[in-house]
């Protein structure tokens, strides 16, 4: 193992590789800022680039896209509440009100600082424990997966707000939203009414942007003050710097990132961008102060942005031990490997020991070179709020429509963002919020195909739901999730009420 | 005035003589890939990409239109100038589409100008499966027993070669569709269904590492990627299907452009530099055009629209 790495580290350490990976390192980065625009589109660009290259190069090149993408969806999240990617809508909760107050800066440096964390721990993860953890990852069948998406549900009570039936409404127009499409066992048509753009359903990226940027803006435009100054100095450029130590003293968030990332990124299809709301969600339970997350609390970015990049290496364990990519992303790179003659398999971790240990350390610099590459741009991010709202605001409205053309090459996506943009306006506006929306519509599919797959498995017997060790696990820790949540709401509205009483 | 007309007139004629006559192609050429970027028909289309602009002396802008498995895109490339500017990535999806009955479009609407790479369809089972040949799995099957075959997507081409293979057998198999390639492979290693039908290029990996093992495919003779693995045709079954990809524009492509490409790919063909790429993408390269193509896409729609009856209702 020593060997391989030596012989790795003169695969990654020529001045060649190095700058191909900083590449798609900046080239990730720019894609992941913008709304729409995908790891997956970045990858998938510079895949013609990487044919002539030497393995190690070009995988690194591709991991760096992987990786830069996987960060910078944060800054548009914490400055200008809209989430680019899935993945990223956690980091609106807390990195949005953070910057608010004025500490958009000391927000990105923990996003930055919990990423570059988050992403050296996966490759930690990766390097040594890849083969088992795969092998885990195939025992989830049918009725594992169903359960993962029960057990996700239960994050509707964390994100839902103030009130937990608005929430559970919201979440029910996601559900509804996601039965659109072929129907996933049966494959007839439903709800399309003959528009050939739904047959595989509501498209995420377009719905996403709508329900977070484009319903932002409409807040923005009807309730515009044209009386309104910028006021200079309410931003502290000089919080922008990387937050190493306030990262770290928020420990508990970074595992829970950490941990959930690994956990759910190796599984393959189970909708990567529920690890982040998954951290998120055990953050808060195990903080002692919960309170304080969705006010711009800290250790919310911290577990949030450390389990996007986690996620990564954890995508890349299936995708490297048993050529099963997770999901888009690493389903691009798989073919980037395959063309460059790496089988990925158990055999690849055994034979070509010195490209794959070179992988890793790709992997690994790819990570140093975002680090390196955020730190610089950190204070240059800030800035984009110092633009006066209206220019600032029509400039979003014209990525947002680039970004969601190029999701498809469809136009029907930018209705689609439009019809969602006005949902989510009202949504928002009337308490409901909008990414219990976003959840629904990411764990309906995976409830849905999974329970009627299950049942065809098992010929109409619905017993093993609860009997297979793995399944009944997530049921019973959904269970107890919503026990805790019920009697904690049931307890904050006895002391209303005694409140109101004592009034 | 009329001798101006007339003069005008001529001019316009001229030029449009010459525009027409004028060397295929003086512009950009547009590709659609009617998939996201990453997929199969995308990953062929952009290992291509160079070599073809090197040929053809012009840029290809490859253009994912995604939406519908293929429907949207298609659509649109069937909808636009069969002037060669606009072709388009095709493969099996287009028939499975017709088949199914979700589009407008038939495969009489295109002109197809090459068939470029082919992969069988492989029925493969897990390494430690109950099950060493087609023969015991369908014998299996028709004692009653549930044999779950796993597919990759409901409607897709592959459930169809699925259920193809199953009429072809005379049983009935408990087909079970899941989102994707990937997803259906797990299922498999995990044991979570008995068979899986993909194409050979997805379970090329998993075949190689002996996580699965593969039953039979769908070629009419077996295959240099897969030596050891017999026919369908071989066990007694009688199907030969191809997942195929290739390229075609819409109907009235000039006979020029098509030509023009066909010598494109023959030449692209016969430097062997596209063979490395192909056989490493696990996709054997099978070279068809003109009448003989015809032929091959009238005989497989025929047979995707058979089985799909049962499937599409």
């Amino acid at each position: 193992m020593l060997a391989g790495y030596i012989e790795g580290l003169s695969m990654v350490f020529q001045l060649g590789t190095l700058l191909a990976i900083a590449g798609g390192t900046l080239l990730g980065i720019i894609m992941g800022v913008l709304p729409g625009l995908t790891s997956a589109m970045a990858i998938a660009l510079l895949l013609p680039v990487t044919f002539g290259m030497p393995p190690v190069m070009g995988i690194g090149m591709l991991l760096g896209a992987l990786c830069g993408a996987g960060v910078s969806g944060s800054i548009p999240a914490i400055l200008l509440n809209i989430p680019g990617t899935p993945s990223s809508v956690a980091t609106t909760f807390d990195g949005y009100p953070m910057a608010q107050r004025g500490e958009a800066g000391r927000a990105l440096g923990l996003a930055i600082v919990a990423s570059f964390s988050g992403g050296v721990a996966s490759m930690v993860i990766l390097s040594l424990l890849a083969p088992p953890i795969a092998e885990f990852a195939l025992r989830f069948g049918a009725a594992e997966y169903f359960s993962l998406s029960i057990f996700g549900l239960v994050i509707i009570a964390s994100v839902a707000g103030k009130s937990l039936l608005k929430g559970l409404i919201a979440g029910f127009i996601g559900f509804f939203a996601s039965t659109i499409g072929t129907d996933p066992i049966a494959g007839v048509d439903r709800f399309t009414f003959g528009q050939l753009s739904l047959l595989t359903g509501i498209n995420i990226l377009p719905a996403l942007i709508g329900l977070f940027a484009i319903s932002q803006i409409l807040k923005n435009a009807f309730e515009y003050d044209p009386a309104e100054k910028l006021t200079a100095g309410k931003h502290k450029i000089d919080l922008a710097r990387p937050r190493f130590v306030e990262t770290f003293r928020n420990w508990r968030a970074l595992l829970a990132g950490i941990g959930s990332g690994s956990v759910v990124g190796p599984v393959p299809g189970a909708g990567g961008s529920i690890a982040s709301l998954v951290a998120y969600d055990q953050a808060r339970r195990f903080s002692k102060n919960p309170e304080k997350f969705g006010s711009g609390h800290s250790a919310g970015i911290v577990s949030v942005e450390s389990a996007n990049n986690a996620l990564l290496g954890g995508a890349l364990i299936p995708t490297l031990a048993l050529g099963i990519p997770g999901e888009a992303a690493t389903a691009v790179l798989l073919g980037g490997l395959m063309i460059q003659g790496i089988t990925p398999g158990p055999m690849l971790f055994a034979d070509q020991s010195g490209t794959i240990y070179g992988i890793f350390l790709a992997y690994l610099v790819a990570n140093f070179a975002m680090l390196l590459i955020m730190c610089l741009g950190i204070k240059v991010f800030v800035k984009v709020l110092m633009v006066p709202r209206k220019q600032l605001l029509a400039a979003i409205v014209v990525f947002c429509f680039i970004g969601v053309y190029a999701v498809d090459g469809d136009v029907f996506n930018i209705y689609l963002m439009l019809a969602f943009g006005v949902l989510g306006y009202f949504l928002n506006r009337y308490g409901f919020g909008t990414a219990p929306v976003i959840l629904g519509l990411i764990l309906g599919p995976i409830a849905e195909s999974n329970l009627r797959r299950g049942l065809q498995t098992f010929q109409g017997d619905w017993t093993p739901f609860f009997t297979r060790p793995l399944s009944a696990t997530f049921l019973l820790i959904a269970l107890l999730l919503l026990a805790v949540t019920l009697w904690q709401n049931y307890r904050a509205y006895k002391k209303d009420l005694e409140e109101i009483k004592s009034a | 005035m009329k001798k101006l007309i007339v003069s005008i007139a001529a001019t316009f004629a001229v030029v449009a003589a010459t525009s027409a006559m004028a060397e295929y192609p003086d512009k950009n050429i547009e590709v659609i890939v009617p998939f996201s970027a990453g997929g199969g028909n995308d990953t062929f289309v952009r290992a291509l990409q160079p070599l073809l602009e090197e040929k053809l002396d012009t840029d290809i802008v490859v253009r994912n239109i995604a939406g519908g498995g293929g429907a949207v895109g298609l659509s649109r490339a069937v909808a636009s100038d069969p002037d060669g500017y606009t072709l388009a990535a095709a493969s099996n999806a287009l028939q499975t589409l017709e088949a199914m009955g979700n589009v407008a479009f038939t495969s009489e609407d295109f002109d197809f100008v090459a068939k470029v790479l082919e992969e069988p369809y492989v029925v493969a089972v897990g390494s430690d499966s109950e099950f060493e040949t087609l023969e015991s799995m369908v014998t299996a099957a028709q004692n009653g027993q549930s044999v779950q075959v796993g597919v990759s997507g409901v409607g897709s081409s592959a459930h169809i070669a699925a259920v193809a293979f199953s009429d072809a057998a005379d049983v009935e198999f408990n087909i079970i569709p899941y989102p994707g390639g990937s997803e259906t492979i797990s299922a498999a290693m995990g044991g979570h269904v008995d068979a899986v039908v993909l194409g050979g290029a997805e379970l090329r990996s998993p075949l190689q590492s002996g996580r699965l093992k593969a039953l039979g495919m769908s070629y009419e003779e077996r295959s240099d990627s897969l030596p050891d693995v017999p026919t369908f045709k071989e066990e007694g079954y009688d199907l030969s299907l191809t997942v195929w990809r290739g390229i075609a524009g819409p109907k009235g492509l000039p006979d020029n452009v098509k030509e023009t490409w066909v010598s494109a790919i023959e030449e692209i063909m016969a430097e062997g530099s596209f063979q490395e790429t192909a056989d490493n993408l696990g996709l054997d390269i099978a070279p068809l055009y003109g009448d003989e193509l015809d032929e091959f896409i009238t005989t497989s729609a025929q047979i995707m629209r058979e089985a799909a009856g049962d499937l599409a209702q």
